[in-house]
């Protein structure tokens, strides 16, 4: 395989993400309740 | 070198690409959700104002059936379709969110039932499904498909088992249509029934967690009830959804056996790597709000976070019904997955009904 051929096959392939839909959701979550709690979000209103 | 530099460069650009990709469809959920929100608020107001006794419409059920309107009338254009898949990313965040209001002890004492009704529902359905799969003539793997995903967790579960048994993309999107379709007609029907019934909100929110297949649908469902109903059925669905690794282990195993081919090597592994995380990271808020970190108005920013979250959720449900695709995908695995559904319905409810006795 040459070196031009690789990198092609490198940018075509679609970037994968080493998180989970699921890790991604819980790491968002927390970092919102994060916010909450150390008083950077004060309220949300509904 | 070269490559190397491309490659760097085109991250930052990527990350921006995929927000535009996003946004447009994000909106869209946004707009229906609130619009969900503002009609329930408009209509009630108009009652008041008008001394009028008119029923009070959830937001839940304003923004799913706008979003059905649209996703079946106009359709959604194709630009809009990346930021509307992120429904399901809402729904785990919401439910990551709602563990704040869940103390750990509630958790362990439903979560604990639950797990037993989820048990037997689960076990029930499987035979059940299989047979009347079998009796219908459908594919084996269509089969499984249908009985995982009316057994467990909806798409997630079908998605799941699909790569561990490596059925067809056909199989699984017959599955797919016919589980969403259902789910759709349970999300209307369970409220009505709930009510004619006259069933308490812990036993119709037990019912919901464990009767409905999807857990956007669950929630949704159980939201329409009352919030109370809600919260039950995300932990009643929370634990099936617990059990999803150890179903497709199963399916897994037997498919390799059935066609000879290699089985699952690190049985622990694969059972990480099918386990809903999200569920973890309802136990961990539970438990931090049971340790009282929060304060009571952190908590009820906490819990409408969630209700954010959810309301997007909703608003994914509607837009991504569309009916017209559901009926070209054929008769007969609705017809086995409406039977399925509505035998699991009945004994789900004989199952909640049989523990409320046991439990006074």
């Amino acid at each position: 395989m040459t070196q031009q051929h690789e990198s092609r096959t490198k940018e075509n392939k679609p970037a994968t993400s080493r998180f989970s839909l699921d890790a991604w959701a819980v790491t968002l979550a927390l970092v919102l309740s994060l916010l909450v709690w150390i008083g950077w979000i004060k309220h949300i209103p509904w | 070198m070269a490559s190397s530099i491309a490659l760097s460069q085109s991250r930052p650009l990527g990350f921006f690409k995929r927000i535009a990709q996003i946004l447009p469809g994000l909106l869209l959920l946004a707009a229906v959700g609130y619009a969900g929100k503002f009609l329930e608020r408009s209509f009630t107001a108009y009652g008041k104002a008008h001394h009028l006794t008119l029923p009070n419409i959830e937001y839940v059920l304003w923004a799913i059936v706008i979003g059905l309107v649209i996703a079946n009338t106009t359709g959604v254009p194709a630009a809009f379709k990346p930021g509307l898949a992120t429904y399901e990313f809402w729904l785990k965040a919401g439910i990551v969110l709602l563990g704040s209001r869940f103390l750990l002890g509630d958790v362990l004492k439903l979560g604990g039932i639950s797990l037993v009704l989820v048990a037997i529902e689960i076990a029930v359905s499987l035979v059940f499904m299989t047979a009347l799969g079998r009796a219908f003539g459908l594919k084996p793997k269509l089969t499984t498909l249908l009985a995982v995903g009316s057994s467990i967790c909806g798409v997630s579960a079908i998605i799941a088992t699909k790569g561990a048994i490596d059925a067809d993309d056909e199989d699984s999107s017959f599955a797919i249509a016919a589980i969403l379709a259902l789910g759709a007609i349970a999300l209307f029907i369970f409220p009505l029934v709930g009510h004619w019934l006259g069933m308490s909100d812990q036993s119709y929110g037990l019912w919901a967690g464990l009767g409905i297949d999807n857990t956007a649908e669950v929630i949704a469902a159980g939201a329409l009830y009352s919030d109370a109903a809600a919260k039950v059925a995300v932990l009643a669905k929370t634990a099936r959804n617990a059990m999803i690794g150890f179903v497709v282990l199963g399916y897994a195993l037997h498919w390799a056996r059935k066609e000879g081919t290699e089985g699952v090597g690190n049985k622990a592994a694969f059972l990480w790597a099918k386990f809903p995380k999200f569920v973890l990271g309802f136990l961990v808020i539970s438990v931090v709000a049971t340790a009282h970190v929060f304060s009571k108005d952190q908590l009820t920013s906490l819990a409408n976070l969630s209700r954010w979250a959810f309301l997007l959720t909703f608003a994914g449900v509607g837009l991504r019904t569309n009916i017209g695709e559901m009926r070209k995908q054929g008769l007969r695995p609705f017809v086995v997955g409406a039977l399925g559904e509505v035998a699991i319905a009945f004994l789900t409810l004989g199952l909640v009904f049989g523990a409320e006795k046991l439990l006074r």
